[in-house]
């Protein structure tokens, strides 16, 4: 089974937000809640880079380990979803998270958290496919459409990248060779082996 | 998620994957080499960098007739950048930030020590104390009782000291559930049930927290002239009360264990506990992810110090010792508790120092609780 990953080129990414609004669009996601996000760095200055940022979907998911309720499930493809319906909206994911991925709709005084909201790789959630129910909680299951993540598909120059890990690098590699820079999978180390990554000093 | 069309998909992006490998190793370079193809080329001669750019790599050696400057368009090195705070369009904190690595830290720690030597500690303790219930019994009165009572706790003191006793406890329980909950009770309750549970005990923790801190104010301000250290204190302290010897310690009011239980527990660790809590409670104060982690860190090993230290003074003052629980319950002990556990402040209620009701009124009706 092939394992889903994200690949955001930083030497492609213009900052144009087609991702995260198509994410918003595709999942009619609430407002404040923002599943993937764009970040630059060097805004304005020579060497400036945007970096497109959701849930990985981690290998050793922090998330997962943290939660109070058990929550949390893996799929086959390696995609880390969750089930609303166990949610106690305690904040702990967020806590462990490294990339912000979890995201709290406001659900009363003091803000109050709701139900976590991240997103699912376009996988949806523990409801029956196509579900009225799981469109609400979780938005579209394009994966069950046979559709990859919709951030992926909108990107305007094909920066983020989403599907099978082992394809989607081998693309990316073959571009780091033809245009000679840009050679750190952002983020990989830390989603996909934390411990090699550490033992190697890369914290990437 | 199941789909037949997936397969040849796939396949076909295997083919992508072939033709992309053929054409990497086509320029001589094997994809896990990649790294040194962009270090190896160096231009001419790097211009200087303009401001705060962070220059790490050389830059590559530009196409013919390009007409570029070198040395400027230089990407960022992602490890010294990802922990900082970037441009973000998104409002709201830390969206700005590409990593956080303090969640990792914690998330070590929460699962691993707090939760191990955490969840030992409260079972060691209660077992402890039943030991020691099942081995010494409780502290007996060594006289008969006199049958004359005299009020030892008012009833806004026993009021203050019960509010907070069962929010304690309380908080305690919904603590406990939302931190070893997933290892005990949900394999018994089913996730759903347990989920549910956990929903009901996240909120009690919730609004209880207010409460529980503001008994614990209130009971500061009532307790703690009569919780100020005398030598006498020490001397009680040195021999543990006469516990192991036997011997009788005078004290005042409260005996040196009470003052210490009253300044390191209810006010050192509430106050910590307190405080941390009220980071956790507010999410709308917009703290860091780091500060709720640490705080979190720090509410759980405070709380699990904080329950283990409170099961010794409930053993004592219920099972643990004969007429305590009465005291605290109904205000009143017999002059015989009083002489033998508190006997400076028994004669200082004889002599009037202390502030007593007039004795007639120490006979509580029937059913005055």
């Amino acid at each position: 089974m092939a394992r889903m990953k994200f690949i955001c080129d930083a030497e492609r990414c213009i900052e144009c937000n087609g991702c995260a609004t198509a994410c918003k669009n595709e999942h009619e996601v609430p407002w404040g809640v923002n599943r993937r996000r764009l970040i630059t760095v060097n805004d304005g200055k020579p060497g400036e880079r945007s970096m497109s940022v959701a849930c990985m979907h981690c290998s050793d998911a922090p998330c997962m380990a943290v939660c109070p309720v058990d929550c949390f499930y893996k799929t086959e493809e390696g995609v880390v979803l969750h089930d609303k319906d166990l949610c106690i909206g305690c904040g702990y994911c967020f806590y462990a998270c490294p990339f912000g991925a979890p995201q709290f709709p406001q659900a009363g005084a003091f803000g109050l958290r709701g139900k976590m909201d991240k997103c699912t790789f376009c996988a949806g959630g523990p409801e029956e496919n196509h579900s009225k129910a799981e469109f609400t909680k979780y938005g579209r299951n394009r994966i069950a459409e046979g559709k990859l993540p919709a951030c992926a598909e909108m990107c305007s120059t094909k920066a983020l990248l989403a599907g099978d890990g082992a394809v989607i690098e081998s693309i990316y590699k073959t571009r780091v060779q033809r245009r000679g820079k840009g050679d750190e999978i952002w983020g990989w180390a830390m989603a996909y082996k934390r411990g090699d990554a550490v033992a190697a000093g890369v914290k990437s | 998620m199941k789909t037949s069309w997936w397969p040849s998909r796939q396949t076909s992006w295997r083919l992508l994957a072939g033709v992309a490998v053929s054409l990497g190793l086509s320029f001589g370079v094997s994809a896990q080499t990649a790294p040194a193809v962009a270090a190896a080329p160096v231009a001419a001669t790097p211009v200087a960098a303009p401001d705060t750019a962070p220059v790490v790599k050389s830059a590559p050696a530009l196409p013919a007739g390009s007409t570029a400057q070198p040395g400027w368009n230089v990407p960022p090195k992602w490890s010294d950048v990802e922990l900082k705070p970037q441009y973000a369009s998104v409002p709201g904190r830390e969206m700005n930030v590409l990593l956080e690595d303090k969640g990792q830290w914690w998330r070590t720690i929460r699962n691993g020590p707090v939760t191990f030597y955490g969840g030992i500690l409260m079972l060691v303790v209660p077992a402890l104390l039943l030991v020691f219930f099942a081995v010494k019994g409780p502290f007996k009165l060594h006289g008969a009782p006199s049958g004359k009572l005299i009020e030892r706790f008012n009833s806004a003191e026993r009021m203050v000291h019960w509010t907070m006793a069962l929010s304690f406890v309380a908080l305690s329980v919904s603590g406990l559930i939302l931190l070893f909950g997933k290892y005990v009770l949900m394999p018994v309750f089913g996730a759903s049930v347990f989920a549910w549970t956990a929903q009901v005990m996240k909120a009690v923790h919730n609004f209880v927290g207010p409460l529980f801190m503001f008994s614990l104010v209130a009971f500061f301000f009532m307790y703690v002239r009569d919780n100020y250290f005398k030598p006498i204190d020490f001397t009680w302290l040195a021999k543990f009360g006469g516990l192991l010897s036997g011997s009788h310690v005078p004290s005042g009011r409260f005996n040196g264990g009470e003052k210490v239980w009253f300044w390191l527990s209810i006010v050192m660790l509430g106050v910590i506990i307190s405080v941390s809590g009220l980071i956790l409670l507010f999410p709308n104060w917009d703290s860091t992810r780091e500060l709720m982690a640490e705080a979190n860190l720090v509410h759980g090993i405070i709380a699990i110090l904080f329950m283990a230290a409170s099961l010794g003074h409930i053993y004592i003052g219920t099972i643990g010792t004969q007429g305590a629980y009465q005291g605290m319950r109904k205000g009143y002990v017999d002059e015989t508790w009083a002489k033998e556990h508190h006997e400076m402040w028994y004669n200082d209620v004889k002599s009037g120092k202390a502030v007593q009701k007039p004795v007639g009124a120490a006979q509580p009706a029937a059913g005055d609780d």
